[in-house]
């Protein structure tokens, strides 16, 4: 057998590594290629703040859930134990674990709020409709984090809340029950189904929603920034994207931590009863993002319940995607675009209307 | 757009964004009764001390079972806390006060027991999570069904090693004379063995009678005096002089309080029977550091049951459902 070589530096290799040594700092080269990178001025207006909270928002539960995972453990009964160590005993479980709850509501909210804006400002209109569609594709990921992320704590509320998902999942004809036993691994929920949402919430959409903040970002570098929603164009002189943009985002990072962190402090983030399947009695209440999708169950029974289930929220994101080309209006601006306004407007009033009844159904009337 | 009116949308969003936010943080679903344990300043002095007034009170509903099934009863249960203790307080009807416990009486020939048992009132928290606890409460330890793992040699005890309860005992008669509520814990059953131990230390009572167990062995010791409710405590007893003439109707505690030392004795009781009914406090440490409490963090939350018995031993009792302890 022929004897392995011996290591050997070249006169180049020697030459490239006195060169880099005069460098202060290995990350010169990216910093440099950063600083290059410029974008558009708007990018740094504190009006168009909520893409970068955003950003801020999915880091941060990126981190807090990497840090929760040092201590969960996807089995049940010990899943609860867990996060209760967490919550209770872990060095600052109790924050970590707020910051995750509380990050999860903010950026649902935040992100409805980026799309109803888009929407008014009519920025999914051509160039820039996969910069919309991508957005689209983000927030219907956003819900699959929150009922993955639900039954891990193996608490009453996240075991009955997947019972009804997943109920509701297998009234869809043809497709629901093969994907309920996909989800499940089997006709019940288990430690087989623990694992696989938790393989899910923490590997697979993690991916998946990385990949899409990717496309969504390139096409919104590549399509620029729309009108502002006052009229005006957006600011068209360039800023660096390296200090100022990343500054601002790591400004913005900083005060949502700290917001969200107080938050926690003063609201610990809630932990229900550990899971009892065998208690039946347990009837688990909508969070408030579903209500309206739990009316339409609550209100189309029996043969019409695909309506409810699968039909119209699956229009609806068809509407959603479909935008950018069904809209055939003369120009951007809201007035221009009547038509689409009523119509979302008709919508969002419907989802709000269902909303409230949820509420007054599952929550009672407000006291007098 | 006007800027007035994108200020005016962005500050109802905010709101929006709050108000949703505080809404997440609640737990969806619950149904179960919530004792609210109120912040104090000042531990109560007393069973009447004003600062009770801080406190909420829940009816805890009871209901009856074995003999007493078919019977409901109720519990006005308070709590409060300070950075150091948390203290209970629970009311409820009872129109006998019950403290025989089996005293011994005296006839003029001979003794025997009297007829009576004692009230008692009992809490049961989980140290370590109890499997379905928080849902069954102590149909899970207390009364599980014929054939169960844990209903062999006793009804009372967890189905492993790895789930522990600490079960606050009141006794009117066995406990309450020395201050204290018996502090004890549950955990598996055995074979040989019953789940529930005696917390570390000293207390309990102690059964005052001979070797053959005919007549009473202690009796008030000179200069000391008797409890409440006339009870001999253990530690002011002295066994009964040879040549000690009793006359008719005497009257002897059999089961003699001990003095409690130690995590046996962390729970201090205070009572009063007045009106047809009990009025008790119960307080201890929030945390003992015994391994044998349960140690109160006040930013979560605590299931716990009762038990309340009305002139009867463990099989005759009014069970509660389960509760949720918060402290605010």
């Amino acid at each position: 057998m022929k004897p392995p070589e011996p290591i050997t530096t070249t006169k180049d290799s020697r030459q490239r590594f006195r060169s880099d040594e005069t460098k202060t700092l290995a990350l010169n080269d990216p910093v440099a290629w950063l600083k290059r990178i410029t974008v558009a001025g708007d990018a740094c207006a504190w009006n168009r703040f909520v893409g970068g909270v955003l950003l801020a928002l999915v880091v941060l539960l990126f981190l807090s859930g990497a840090f929760l995972a040092f201590y969960y453990s996807p089995v049940p009964g010990a899943a609860y134990d867990s996060v209760d160590f967490t919550l209770f005993s872990a060095p600052f479980g109790s924050i970590l674990k707020g910051v995750h709850h509380y990050a999860w509501n903010l950026l649902l909210v935040l992100a409805i709020f980026h799309l109803a804006r888009t929407f008014v400002a009519g920025a999914y209109r051509k160039p820039r409709q996969l910069t919309w569609i991508s957005g689209v594709a983000i927030l219907g990921l956003l819900p699959l984090f929150i009922i993955t992320g639900d039954l891990l704590p193996w608490d009453q509320r996240g075991y009955w809340s997947t019972q009804v998902r997943m109920s509701i999942i297998a009234s869809i004809p043809f497709a629901g029950d093969m994907a309920v036993r996909i989800l499940q691994g089997g006709a019940l929920t288990g430690i087989v189904a623990l694992t696989r949402f938790y393989v899910l919430h923490i590997l697979f959409l993690p991916c998946l929603l990385a990949l899409l903040l990717a496309v969504h970002f390139y096409f919104v570098a590549r399509h620029g920034f729309a009108e502002r929603l006052n009229g005006k164009q957006a600011a068209d002189h360039p800023i660096a994207f390296f200090p100022r943009v990343v500054n601002r985002w790591l400004v913005l990072f900083i005060v949502t931590v700290s917001l969200i962190a107080l938050l926690t402090y003063y609201w610990p983030p809630p932990l229900g009863d550990p899971a009892d399947p065998t208690d039946s009695t347990y009837v688990p209440k909508p969070e408030w993002w579903v209500l309206f999708l739990n009316q339409l169950v609550a209100i189309f029974k029996g043969k019409w319940a695909i309506l409810g289930t699968a039909v119209i929220p699956g229009l609806l994101t068809l509407f959603l995607v479909g935008l950018p080309y069904l809209d055939r209006s003369p120009g951007n601006r809201p007035a221009q675009r009547k038509t689409v306004i009523v119509v979302a407007a008709l919508l969002a009033a419907v989802m709000i209307v269902l909303s409230l009844m949820g509420y007054f159904e599952h929550f009672g009337l407000p006291r007098q | 757009m006007h800027r007035q009116s994108i200020k005016r949308i962005y500050g109802m969003v905010l709101l929006m964004l709050f108000a949703v936010l505080l809404m997440s943080g609640t737990v969806l679903g619950a149904s179960k009764q919530v004792l609210e344990a109120a912040k104090v300043k000042a531990a109560p002095a007393g069973l009447d001390d004003a600062i009770w007034n801080e406190a909420t009170a829940i009816q805890v509903p009871f209901e009856g079972k074995e003999s007493f099934a078919g019977q409901k009863a109720s519990v006005a249960t308070k709590a409060v806390y300070t950075d150091e203790a948390v203290y209970f307080l629970f009311k409820w009807k009872d129109p006998t006060l019950s403290v025989v416990k089996g005293a011994w009486q005296f006839d003029g020939e001979k003794w025997s027991h009297q007829k009576g048992n004692e009230d008692r009132i009992s809490l049961l928290f989980e140290i370590n999570r109890i499997n379905n606890f928080a849902t069954k409460g102590c149909a899970i330890v207390c009364h599980v069904p014929q054939g169960a793992p844990n209903a062999k040699d006793g009804k009372f005890g967890t189905t492993t090693a790895a789930e522990k309860g600490d079960l606050w005992h009141w006794k009117a008669a066995r406990s309450d004379p020395a201050g204290v509520a018996d502090d004890t814990w549950l955990t598996q059953i055995s074979d040989k063995e019953g789940g529930r131990k005696s917390d570390a230390g000293k207390g309990g009572d102690q059964k005052n009678m001979t070797e053959d167990k005919s007549a009473p062995k202690y009796m008030l010791a000179p200069g000391k005096s008797l409890a409440k409710n006339d009870i001999l405590l253990a530690a002011h007893s002295v066994e009964i002089p040879a040549g000690t003439v009793f006359k008719a109707g005497d009257m002897l505690t059999y089961r003699m309080p001990k003095t409690a030392e130690g995590s046996r004795g962390d729970i201090k009781a205070e009572s009063r029977y007045a009106g047809g009914g009990w009025t008790v406090m119960l307080h201890r440490s929030l945390d003992t550091g015994n391994e044998d409490d349960v140690a109160f963090n006040t930013r979560r939350k605590y299931n716990f049951a009762m038990a309340l018995f009305d002139d009867s031993g463990d099989e005759n009792s009014y069970d509660s459902e389960v509760l949720t302890l918060e402290f605010k």
